[in-house]
């Protein structure tokens, strides 16, 4: 047994470490030739750095030459890059000379994290770990899958529609992935469905009935979907999603996890231990939501108001999109958990009675 | 709209939660207030690694004694929580020194256009402390929905060994980790729908190393990861915790 384990950890560690030596050598996988920057020379006037950059070409017919340019920058970095020593960047080459940065080479920093995150998956998640990596990599797939349908419409319905289907069979499939065919995990698919179908419908009421204007700020340059507010709908049903199916396993599985331990624990002691459980992830997961969706306006916030805009006005002005997000994803936390608990405890316990 | 969506969200608590729900209702006010007083410090000048370090311990200790009262289950959670937080400092901080993450791209252009760039404050920082500040929601919600579980089986069964216990914890822990990351996952692609159809056109090369991309990428695995290791730690210190308050009340 030991013996396994050790195998399995050598095998993750050698493997983790070849893709992050691939991800320091990916130069081969890009057309766009890249530089490699060797050393830089700056110079400062106020807030601007003006950067004298000497590099090394990583890819294409000129490989191994060096390259020299200039990248102006700021302090403030708001639509620059200050580059560093060792950053590797996108160029648009000349007659030799290079003559735009066209983006900075980030995928090693994504590789790494990646990396990190599927050895800590398996290590501490273990089954379960794959599983929920394995569910992960279906549902990334499912969804680009359906955005590219979608906008080479090969299939006709509208976006909204689409979406809600594939939401019922994304509960599914992650719940069934994750925790395998039984009674814990019917339990859950049930309530979430059902959870889902009740609160999106209250946020749809809510929005359709209120006129109020909203500023779409952070999709205002789509052109394929002229419908904003179908795709915002889309962004409030997913976001909700996971939460929901967070709530619903988890108060099935804690429920059944104290049935295992004590056997002979009667209806009014479950809802009592089940209050208990979701009156401790109400609050807990209420925050999630607002730390995830909310945090992200902050930069954008911070630059309106460094320009003299008015806080409480760029708050709102940023921050309402992504506050109703919050809102309707926590509404809909709030009803999926009397819906798990009640859910859960008929089923757990009419089995019982049998 | 936000008013209307905030009453129905306090009846909703206030049902469902009675006394709790009126708690939680406000402790999200909090939250909210702790996120506004970020950006306000911010704004004025404060480094925004230091604020959000701040704002992160008062958020825990907000959402953890305010809401769940001062006991086993948050002591452990908040010992794990700020083991945590130091643990993703030194990550995040080498990331956003290094990978260029900072500020916006070419898309939020016209969103950004009307302002001026010089700003003179330090954009890595703020991208930094943002990606902080994001993690420590997951990470206290997953560290306490570990201990109040781990809590509850011990009520119900006070025989367990603390290495039992701990075990039962990694269990409750797996099944959380899993759909933690689900919901983690769904805030993301929820967010990035727009993106996707954005960049239809562009090559899969371009659009992985594009910024706001990259930045919604580091902000997910970054909470995953968070939400990850919190799982033993916490597993760990509230079992070899619940068993201490256990014999100090028998009297050994």
């Amino acid at each position: 047994m030991l013996k396994s384990i050790k195998f399995k950890h050598i095998i993750l560690l050698i493997v983790s470490v070849l893709v992050i030596i691939f991800g320091y050598n990916n130069y081969f996988l890009y057309d766009t030739t890249i530089v490699k920057v060797t050393s830089i020379s700056s110079k400062y006037v106020d807030e601007v750095i003006n950067q004298n950059i000497t590099g090394k070409i990583m890819n294409g017919d000129k490989k191994g030459e060096e390259a020299s340019f200039n990248n102006t920058t700021s302090i403030s970095g708001v639509f620059d890059e200050q580059l560093h020593e060792k950053s590797e960047v996108f160029v648009k080459m000349s007659n030799n000379e290079v003559t735009e940065i066209t983006g900075v080479k980030r995928d090693k920093y994504e590789i790494i994290l990646l990396v990190l995150f599927v050895d800590l998956l398996i290590l501490v998640g273990e089954k379960k770990g794959v599983k929920s990596l394995f569910s992960l990599i279906i549902n990334i797939c499912l969804s680009v899958l359906c955005i590219y349908l979608y906008i080479n419409k090969i299939i006709g319905i509208d976006l909204l529609p689409l979406f809600i289907i594939l939401s019922a069979i994304f509960i599914s499939l992650s719940l069934l992935i994750c925790h395998g065919f039984n009674k814990k995990t019917m339990v859950a698919i049930i309530s979430s469905i059902v959870s889902v179908i009740i609160s999106f419908l209250i946020s749809y009421i809510v929005l359709e009935c209120s006129k109020e204007q909203i500023y779409f700020w952070t999709m205002n340059d789509i052109e394929i979907v002229s419908d904003y507010e179908g795709l915002f709908y889309i962004n409030i049903l997913l976001s909700g999603l996971g939460a929901i199916m967070d709530i619903a396993i988890t108060i099935s599985s804690s429920l059944q996890e104290i049935i295992l331990k004590s056997n002979n624990i009667s209806v009014k002691e479950l809802i009592k231990s089940g209050r208990a459980i979701s009156k401790d992830i109400l609050g807990t997961m209420i925050n999630v939501m607002l730390y995830t969706c909310y945090v992200s306006i902050i930069p954008m916030v911070v630059l309106a108001s460094r320009n003299y805009m008015p806080l409480s006005n760029a708050v709102t002005t940023y921050g309402q999109l992504e506050l109703i997000r919050v809102l309707t994803s926590s509404i809909s936390i709030v009803i999926s958990i009397p819906i798990a608990l009640y859910i859960s405890i008929f089923i757990y316990k009419r089995g019982d009675n049998k | 709209m936000i008013t209307i969506l905030s009453v129905i969200l306090l009846v909703l608590l206030l049902l469902v939660g009675k006394k709790d729900g009126l708690k939680t209702y406000i402790c999200f006010y909090l939250n909210y207030i702790l996120i506004y007083a970020y950006i306000f410090f911010v704004v004025l000048g404060a480094n925004a690694i230091v604020m959000a370090l701040i704002i992160c311990i008062l958020a825990s200790v907000i959402t953890l004694f305010l809401m769940n009262g001062n006991n086993v289950k948050t002591k452990s959670s908040f010992i794990s929580i700020c083991i945590v937080l130091l643990i993703m400092f030194i990550i995040i901080f080498l990331l956003g020194k290094y990978s260029n993450i900072q500020g916006f791209s070419y898309e939020s252009l016209e969103s950004i256009g009307a302002y001026s760039f010089s700003i003179n404050y330090n954009m890595t920082y703020l991208i930094i402390g943002v990606v902080l500040v994001c993690t420590i929601g997951t990470v206290i919600d997953t560290s306490i929905s570990i201990s109040t579980a781990l809590n509850e089986i011990y009520l119900n069964n006070k025989k367990l060994s603390s290495r039992e216990l701990f075990d039962s914890g990694m269990n409750v822990g797996r099944d959380i980790l899993s759909t933690t990351i689900n919901t983690l996952f769904f805030v993301f692609i929820g967010g990035m729908v727009g993106f996707f159809f954005w960049h239809t056109s562009d090559s899969f090369g371009y659009i992985i190393n594009y910024k706001s991309l990259v930045q919604e990428i580091v902000e997910l695995l970054c909470c995953s990861i968070g939400s990850i290791i919190i799982i033993p730690i916490t597993a760990y210190i509230t079992s070899k915790n619940l068993k201490k308050v256990k014999r100090k009340k028998n009297g050994y």
